[in-house]
């Protein structure tokens, strides 16, 4: 299994999704997960999933590595062209180039992958390294499947699929067009072309949701027939309750301010909401490349006083704020699931999300919207402010949701997924 | 002997305008204008005149041996006379025949038994009038908004002065009886009741297009056949109450529903031993030996027969609560119109909207203008609170002395259901407005209170 993101190291729900799943998964299957960088060569916890990161290339044995590297040819031009605007991920990433060493050490290597930073200015060096290096790892072993999670990993799997000849599942868990819009369909984007390459090579791809299936379909022209939606889940976990420490009720915003979280409309929703119930604050945990921009939009509407703009949070830090906000709020444009939202609910607070959402197909009792629709978002918000009827049945509701819901499913599902590689 | 009684329950509410939070204390118009009359007019055109041409060609046909009665709530009846007095009129010819009975019922299809005594009252005696008024006769027979009923119910009604009373026959209360015979309300002997046989019932009115059912298609002898039967267990009165909807808009005219109705009453009266007849015929004719006991509300809603489509979850019990809320406020200073557009907020179609029991099959939203139970909830409290923050607007400039509707509701001297002459009850004036309620500062409270001049006349037997 080739992953990214994994705890502790998370940008986005990309490393909880794959955590869930992976845990989930090793009860059917035996995985060697390998990621850019892990805390040391380690298993995670109650199970037999090896994680191999490559911060430990050639210290450890089982990740070998030799130059010259086997042949494989590159999917894009060689070039190093350095650009400091790039941060962070995703803003602008598919227009950088690779600085790549024909011979790189392993020591080289371990140095790439040393950082905190899992996207960062190199990304598409890592990408490209990446890719290199997992390759001949994954000649040393035996396995069944490839199974990789988003773009940063597809050229590695397509290349272990050539390489080895074995079968190649793709995780959807985010697409290009989901980040930047139906632009990422023109002008030479680099990510959208290792998406829909590596969609093209794959024998089973397994999108997050429906949403994220038709969005494939319809942006990348995949065959509808390869995708197996498998959606995200959520273990049970104890939550908490804590005293409202500000006086007026919160309306919380979870995620990176950029294009695809939908901020603008956000911001215009606050401005309806404000005008009949002031006595409200929108709490705003996330940054990202809009950031700047939702602050002045707020200050031009009058109402940058009714935002809280807390920055990134620390999990303990989220958690603090779930367990004081009335209203959970996701007006993303294109959101392929939304783990944060079931966070949220298992929270017991009840949930206004955009339609173009993965996580809206799972949670029957959300009050859901189009996006754009700002009356309506406003009209729902203004009701779970205000009337208490909505609020207790919808956090019973959704908790009883919540309650059913595990990685298990989705793990099963996985495995069968794979399963269908092999009947014959 | 064995009678066969229909019932008909006629009902549109009327639906509210989706409404926003920003139309909040600026928009007190609260009807989905287009929307009811959209609607009230395919139903008419699909059911009820179709329905009542056919009941009165069977009544004809028959020589008067069909019989039928309705209940028919003063919310249908209202839009009815403004949009499709063709309706109105259709349903006079059949009260003409004097082979059809009206039942009474609340005006508003409200659930007003669990929450006023006074505001039921109120609706009934209003239900009362305007049948009289329209059709010329007055009901003797009560049933209740979706049959709620308990020995309480009855009681209630008896002392407003009806005779009979309809009722769900729930299994558990029946204690083996069969619901054929005519039954005394335990707590209440004088008062006689008539259960639905639920199954016979719901074979016409929900099974009868299931192509699953092992008794698809169901044909008018089949069914009549089944009638037959139960001579032999000694029925006296085998009672089909089903919404009248069935007939065109539930139930399809292509699924044969109407040929059925055609066929059916020539095929009851091929055995001489077998009539049709009205509720309050049955009660006369037949012995009633045997009490119905009913300690707990019924409905005919749901397997569990009781109120969890209306009232179980906590946005239903937060709406109901806080449109009663309003009662005093509402009676004490509003104008009839105030009186009239709170009741029309009690008709307890919004809250079965509101339900989320059988969230999964969607059987409510089948019904429901709204597209999920949350988004009626929050459209009924958006009118809600307007409507609110425009009776606490009046009440606030309106001289604390007792106002028109309170006048009106007080329970008429005779204690029996007592029939104003020939005025209408509710008089027409103009909508409150702000303007109006800052005009009616000045000038005393709204006056002309007919109910209490008129002499209070017995209900006719």
């Amino acid at each position: 299994m080739l992953g990214w993101e994994f705890p502790p190291i998370l940008a986005g729900g990309l490393g909880t999704a794959c955590y869930g799943l992976c845990k989930a998964l090793s009860a059917y299957a035996d995985i060697t997960l390998i990621v850019p960088r892990s805390e040391e060569k380690q298993k995670l916890e109650d199970t037999n999933v090896k994680i191999l990161g490559l911060n430990y290339t050639g210290l450890d044995e089982e990740l070998p590595y030799e130059t010259p590297r086997v042949p494989y040819e590159t999917f894009t031009e060689v070039t190093y062209v350095d650009n400091p605007d790039i941060h962070p991920y995703p803003l602008g990433i598919a227009y950088t180039k690779i600085e790549y060493k024909e011979t790189s050490t392993a020591e080289d290597v371990r140095n790439m992958y040393s950082t905190n930073e899992p996207y960062g200015p190199n990304i598409m060096t890592k990408v490209a390294l990446y890719a290199d290096v997992v390759t001949q790892i994954a000649l040393t072993k035996d396995f069944d499947v490839i199974h990789a999670h988003d773009w940063i990993t597809y050229p590695a799997a397509v290349k272990i699929k050539e390489a080895t000849g074995k079968p190649l599942c793709l995780h959807i868990h985010s697409l290009e067009t989901d980040r930047i819009g139906e632009k990422a369909k023109y002008y030479d984007n680099m990510v959208y072309e290792i998406e829909k390459k590596g969609m093209q090579a794959a024998d089973r791809l397994i999108p997050v949701s429906f949403f994220t299936r038709d969005c494939a379909v319809k942006h990348y022209d995949i065959d509808p027939a390869k995708f197996y939606p498998v959606y995200n889940a959520i273990d049970q976990a104890p939550v908490f309750r804590l005293p409202r420490e500000l006086d007026e009720k919160i309306v919380l915003f979870l995620g990176r301010i950029t294009f695809q979280k939908g901020p603008e409309f956000m911001a215009e929703t606050a401005f309806k909401v404000v005008q009949k119930y002031p006595n409200v604050k929108f709490f705003v945990a996330g940054v990202g490349d809009m950031l700047q921009q939702l602050k002045d939009l707020t200050r031009s509407q009058g109402i940058f006083d009714k935002f809280i703009f807390a920055g990134f949070l620390s999990k303990p830090k989220v958690q603090q704020i779930l367990a004081q906000a009335d209203v959970y709020f996701m007006p993303s444009v294109s959101e392929p699931f939304g783990l944060s939202a079931l966070e949220a609910a298992q929270f017991g607070i009840p949930a206004v999300l955009s339609t173009q959402s993965g996580v809206a197909e799972v949670m029957d009792h959300a009050l859901k919207a189009d996006y754009w629709d700002t009356d309506k978002f406003a009209n729902y918000i203004y009701a779970l402010l205000n009337y208490e009827g909505i609020r207790t049945d919808m956090t019973k509701n959704t908790k009883v949701e919540i309650d059913a819901m595990s990685w298990d499913d989705s793990a099963r599902d996985v495995y069968e997924v794979y399963e269908t590689l092999f009947a014959s | 002997m064995t009678s066969v009684c229909f019932y008909f329950q006629v009902h549109q509410p009327v639906r509210l305008k989706s409404f926003s939070f920003f139309q909040i204390g600026t928009d007190h118009q609260y009807e989905a204008v287009d929307v009811n009359f959209g609607i009230l007019n395919r139903v008419a055109d699909k059911c009820y005149l179709p329905a009542n041409n056919k009941i009165l060609e069977l009544i004809e046909k028959t020589g008067g041996k069909f019989k039928a009665s309705f209940s028919i709530t003063g919310t249908v009846l209202e839009q009815l006379e403004a949009f499709r007095p063709d309706v109105i009129a259709s349903f006079k010819a059949l009260a003409d025949t004097g082979c059809v009975e009206f039942m009474a019922e609340t005006y508003y299809h409200s659930l007003a038994y669990l929450f006023s005594a006074e505001e039921f009252e109120r609706q009934v005696k209003m239900h009362t009038d305007k049948v009289k008024k329209l059709f010329g006769v007055t009901p003797t027979t009560f049933r209740n908004t979706e049959l709620v009923y308990s020995n309480k119910v009855a009681a209630t009604v008896k002392k407003m002065g009806y005779k009979a009373i309809l009722a769900e026959g729930v299994d558990r209360n029946l204690g083996g009886l069969p619901p054929t015979t005519v039954f005394r309300a335990e707590g209440t002997p004088l008062m006689k009741v008539l259960l639905r046989h639920y199954r016979l019932s719901d074979d016409i009115a929900f099974r009868f297009s299931d192509k699953g059912w092992s008794e698809y298609p169901l044909l008018a002898p089949r069914f009549a056949n089944w009638l037959h039967n139960m001579k032999e267990e000694g029925a006296d009165t085998i009672n089909l109450f089903l919404d009248y909807e069935t007939f065109g808009e539930h139930r399809a005219a292509e699924t044969g529903i109407f040929q059925f109705l055609t066929y059916l009453p020539a095929e009851v009266l091929k055995d001489p031993d077998f009539d049709f007849a009205t509720p309050s015929e049955i009660v006369a004719k037949y012995p009633h030996e045997h009490l119905y006991n009913c300690p707990e509300v019924t409905t005919w809603a749901d397997e569990e027969r009781d109120l969890t489509g209306w009232l179980d979850n906590n946005m239903q019990k937060d709406a109901i609560t806080k449109i009663y809320a309003l009662e005093k406020k509402v009676k004490a200073d509003g104008t009839p119109e105030l009186a009239d557009t709170w009741a029309k907020l009690q008709t307890s179609d919004h809250f079965y909207y509101m339900s989320t029991k059988y969230w999964e099959d969607g059987v409510r939203q089948a019904f429901s203008p709204y597209k999920s139970p949350y988004d009626a909830y929050i459209n009924y409290m958006n009118v809600l609170s307007d409507f609110e923050a425009l009776v606490e607007e009046i009440s606030a400039v309106v001289p604390k002395t007792p106002g028109a509707i309170a006048a009106m509701s007080k329970p008429a001297e005779t204690g029996e259901a007592a029939a104003p002459a020939a005025e209408a009850p509710v008089k027409k004036a103009k909508a409150p407005s702000k303007a109006k309620a800052e005009e009616a500062s000045n000038t005393p409270a709204p006056k002309a209170e007919p109910a209490k001049k008129a002499p209070a006349k017995k209900a006719a037997k």
